[in-house]
């Protein structure tokens, strides 16, 4: 008699959890809630830190690139994607001749901007539609990485960020 | 209509002297209009379903070709028929091309006795409900010819699960139909809507596990999930359908929904009151053949949900649920509802 | 096909007729093994009478890579070893590699470590959770797994600029210090997401199909367990005490309250509630971290080049959302490894699988490998 009970009682266990199963789905189903983006119409902004795509820096007023052609970039890429040859021009200072970087090898681990003390190489988050019909096509030169910075994204003054990170100390984050 | 259409066609049959044809008309023109429709209701169901599915992942699904997508299916369609059919190089040539079209005939055909509305079906068949039953268990034989004549592994044992599934999911699936069959005191479709019409309630109030252990083995019969062995993607990949691909497949899937709507309507005509109007609302100048629709397109919603809610049995449980919990408390509910016949005389 | 079947006929009549083996070949594109594992599968009617894991599909020797990059360098790979917990593998080299040198991370870079450490391991097993219950046929949980793992790589790409490779943790400390909004973002999250697991747990743990599957399906015997190496949730499902962060506190998770989860049954069923605990207890160490989160530098400044650490090995190890994931580094003096070698918590798991399926149906492996939690890049690395 026990068993038959258990049967039964087993059965309507199941059930029950079945239908709670149901109502989860259900109220999904008549909340109508997406969360889908739809790609093409619908583009979202990617955070600033997004490593989507690494661009030369260009100076528009002095008509040159940051570049100094160091070679820490050359020498942090664990895939040896970046190759860069540089002269010393008539100033003094060396500067980039030819910048060349596959995008075919590189992982965009962000070592190279990292590397960089000259500021003359980042990553820019808007643009991040990479996507080429032939595979040469991802093997970039300066002119193709050249990139000027837009006046809202110029690097603060240093006394700025020294406030800015004293008061975030303070508020405890 | 079918009627203005098949008169038209007769006479003018008796116009060129051929009035003694006359009688391959209405069956003719009903299978036309019944192909059509049917096709169409089809294509509605995998976007319904599609949606379905989509809102309860909230996703959006289908939106791009047509208003709400709903030209989606037919951009589908154009595209299976239009594909290149690829053939194993070993198959068993008869089986293989028979297979898609049993299975697409054999559900097809069981529509034929189903009541749209008050006196309108192809066939009033007196046998109607058992005529459902058998028509729609030819599909196994589709499905293991598939399985067998494709010459891939995975298809054999989609095959042979789905064999010893049906068979097995046939007998509660009859013993379910049984109450309603004794209390009603008919297998003719028609006349069980008018017993309901007549004793004021719809068989789902008495006979509501009847109810639910009809559509747990019209969703097995119909291989769809939870009990979708047959085709189980995890492990069989497409299970028997794996190696058809082009207008085939195609013929595979739309018996697959057909037989959805060939069970959801013998369930609605049986337990939910075919064309009646639900209660307190008969007054609404609403015809019977929406209400039908309404109520048909709410139990295929029953069985999707199903499907994108449970995970999939084993094959062996599959069976115990079957022959163990099915079967049991159907001949339980047929026997409670004998003796409520005998003591209380017609109507539970 | 007839003809066939008489000659075969004809064949068994001169000879004898004898049943054969029905070898099934699982993979590698198979939809159930989460990548390219093949398993060579012996049956008999439904029944698996053997199952053979043939590995290397998606072999990329990493761990010779490593040996020709610098230290820095090859955190960019070990991001590759098991990408649905990348942070988890940063942290395991990372480890290692301060410990060769005799480094310290500063405190915030340690706590920041366990903060993303414990958002991945969510992340992975909500993931693990939605391919399980789709590997068993339930297709919705997967949708709700990964709408809130969504969240959790929202917050990843805040804060690092990735979404899958992150290469956020790093030598001495972590690549850049968190956003001020990052904090209230993440407890936003966790307010959101604890009613959330309620809802997985409607969906599935009580459910009598999946049940069914699940309940004294390929179960795993401590001792069994143990000899194979099986290690993380999967073995802790066998009611093994095995977690790293128990056992051996690296980071602060000695400063942290949290429970081992446990279970006794060693079934998928077992390993399935092992994993769903654990994600409660990782809202809760979360929590305590965001409270004990303080300002702080968060990195030990290094030279650009980084110094050569002294020729010594070590084997260092960690609790990744696997198992226990293990680094062995030894180095010669130079810049570069000499050795560098990975023991990834789902190549023993894998092992285990012909012991757990024997005599079970074609339907089990699935669920069994569903429940072991296997990577396959991590498999084969």
């Amino acid at each position: 008699m026990g068993s038959l009970l258990s049967y039964f009682k087993n059965i309507i266990f199941g059930f029950w959890n079945l239908l709670v199963g149901l109502s989860v789905t259900t109220k999904y189903f008549l909340s109508m809630k997406t969360n889908t983006q739809q790609y093409p119409e619908e583009k979202l902004p990617l955070p600033v830190r997004s490593r989507s795509m690494i661009k030369l820096i260009y100076d528009g007023e002095k008509d040159q690139f940051n570049c100094v052609a160091c070679m820490m970039c050359a020498k942090a890429c664990p895939n040896s994607c970046i190759k860069l040859e540089g002269v010393r021009g008539a100033d003094g200072k060396r500067r980039v001749t030819t910048f060349k970087l596959d995008f075919s090898t590189c992982i965009f681990c962000g070592y190279c901007v990292e590397a960089c003390g000259f500021d003359a190489l980042t990553f820019v988050a808007e643009e991040y539609e990479n996507s080429v019909y032939k595979r040469g096509s991802l093997l970039q030169d300066e002119q193709a990485m050249k990139w000027v910075r837009p006046a809202h994204l110029a690097p603060k003054p240093e006394e700025e960020v020294k406030a800015e990170a004293a008061s975030t100390a303070k508020a405890g984050v | 209509m079918v009627h203005l259409i098949a008169n038209l066609l007769q006479q003018a049959l008796g116009a060129v002297g051929l009035s003694g044809f006359a009688f391959i008309i209405n069956p003719i023109v009903s299978a036309v209009v019944m192909f059509g429709g049917i096709s169409v209701f089809v294509m509605f169901l995998v976007w319904m379903e599609r949606k379905v599915s989509a809102h309860m992942q909230s996703r959006i699904g289908p939106n791009r070709v047509g208003v709400f997508g709903l030209l989606q299916t037919v951009a589908d369609a154009l595209k299976l028929t239009t594909k290149e059919d690829i053939k194993p190089v070993h198959r068993d040539k008869i089986p293989y091309y028979i297979a898609p079209i049993i299975a697409f005939v054999a559900t097809f055909a069981g529509m034929i006795v189903i009541p749209f509305d008050k006196g309108v079906s192809v066939q009033n068949l007196n046998i109607g409900i058992l005529y459902v039953i058998s028509i729609t268990s030819f599909t196994v034989i589709a499905i293991l010819s598939a399985g067998w004549s494709s010459n891939n592994k995975f298809a054999l044992l989609g095959g042979f699960r789905s064999a010893a599934q049906i068979v097995s999911y046939e007998v509660p699936l009859v013993m379910s139909l049984v109450p309603v069959i004794m209390t009603a005191g008919t297998l003719n479709l028609n006349n069980v809507v008018e017993y309901q019409q007549k004793a004021g309630y719809w068989f789902v109030v008495p006979q509501f596990i009847a109810f639910l252990i009809f559509i747990t083995s019209a969703t097995a019969e119909a291989n769809r999930a939870p009990f979708d062995i047959p085709e189980a993607e995890s492990e069989l990949i497409g299970g028997f359908h794996t190696e058809y691909s082009g207008v085939k497949f195609a013929m595979f899937f739309l018996g697959e929904y057909i037989a959805i709507i060939v069970s959801s309507a013998v369930a609605v005509t049986v337990f939910l009151g075919g064309w009646l109007p639900l209660p307190f609302l008969g007054s609404l100048p609403i015809p019977g053949f929406a209400w039908f629709v309404a109520k048909l397109l709410f139990v295929i919603y029953l069985i999707m949900a199903f499907r994108w809610t449970f995970p999939r049995l084993r094959v062996d449980q599959l069976m115990d649920f079957g022959w163990k919990v099915l079967i049991p408390i159907s001949i339980l509910n047929i026997l409670i509802t004998g003796f409520c016949i005998l003591f209380f005389g017609k109507g539970v | 096909m007839t003809d066939l079947l008489l000659s075969q006929i004809k064949l068994g009549a001169e000879s004898q007729f004898g049943t054969d083996e029905y070898v099934v070949n699982l993979g590698p594109q198979h939809p159930a093994t989460h990548g390219v594992l093949r398993l060579i599968v012996k049956l008999d009617g439904e029944t698996v009478k053997e199952t053979t894991p043939v590995l290397g599909y998606l072999h990329r020797s990493i761990e010779k890579i490593c040996e020709n990059r610098t230290y820095p360098q090859c955190i960019t790979y070990t991001d590759r070893v098991d990408y649905v917990s990348a942070m988890s593998v940063n942290l395991a080299f990372a480890l290692a590699t301060e410990r060769l040198m005799g480094l310290e991370a500063p405190p915030r870079a340690q706590w920041l470590r366990m903060i993303m450490v414990e958002l991945q391991r969510l992340a992975s097993h909500l993931l693990w959770m939605g391919a399980f219950a789709g590997d068993i046929g339930a297709l919705t949980p997967f949708l709700y797994g990964l709408r809130e793992r969504e969240r959790i790589i929202d917050l990843f790409e805040m804060t690092c600029g990735q979404r899958l490779t992150y290469n956020y943790i790093r030598i001495g400390g972590v690549m850049i210090d968190v956003l001020p909004e990052f904090v209230p973002k993440c407890r936003a999250f966790l307010d959101y997401f604890e009613p959330k697991i309620a809802e997985y747990e409607e969906l599935l743990t009580y459910n009598p199909i999946f049940l069914e599957r699940t309940k004294g399906v390929g179960i795993i015997s401590p001792e069994v367990g143990i000899n194979a190496g099986v290690c993380g949730p999967s073995l802790r499902g066998s009611g093994v005490p095995c977690d790293v962060r128990k056992q051996q506190p690296y980071l602060y998770y000695d400063q942290v309250k949290f429970n081992e989860c446990l279970e006794t049954a060693g079934d998928c069923w077992s390993r399935y509630r092992v994993r769903m605990r654990e994600i409660r207890e990782s809202v809760s160490i979360l929590r305590q971290c965001l409270d004990r989160l303080e300002p702080g530098p968060f990195e030990t400044k290094l030279p650009p080049v980084l110094k050569a650490p002294p020729a010594s090995e070590i084997y260092s190890r960690i609790e990744s959302s696997r198992g226990e994931m293990g680094v062995y580094l030894v180095g010669d003096g130079t810049i570069k490894p000499w050795k560098c070698k990975f023991r990834c918590a789902s190549f023993n798991n894998t092992y285990v699988l012909d012991q757990l399926t024997r005599g079970w149906k074609i339907a089990d492996i699935m669920a069994v490998l569903g429940s072991l939690d296997m990577i396959v890049p991590e498999v084969d690395r």
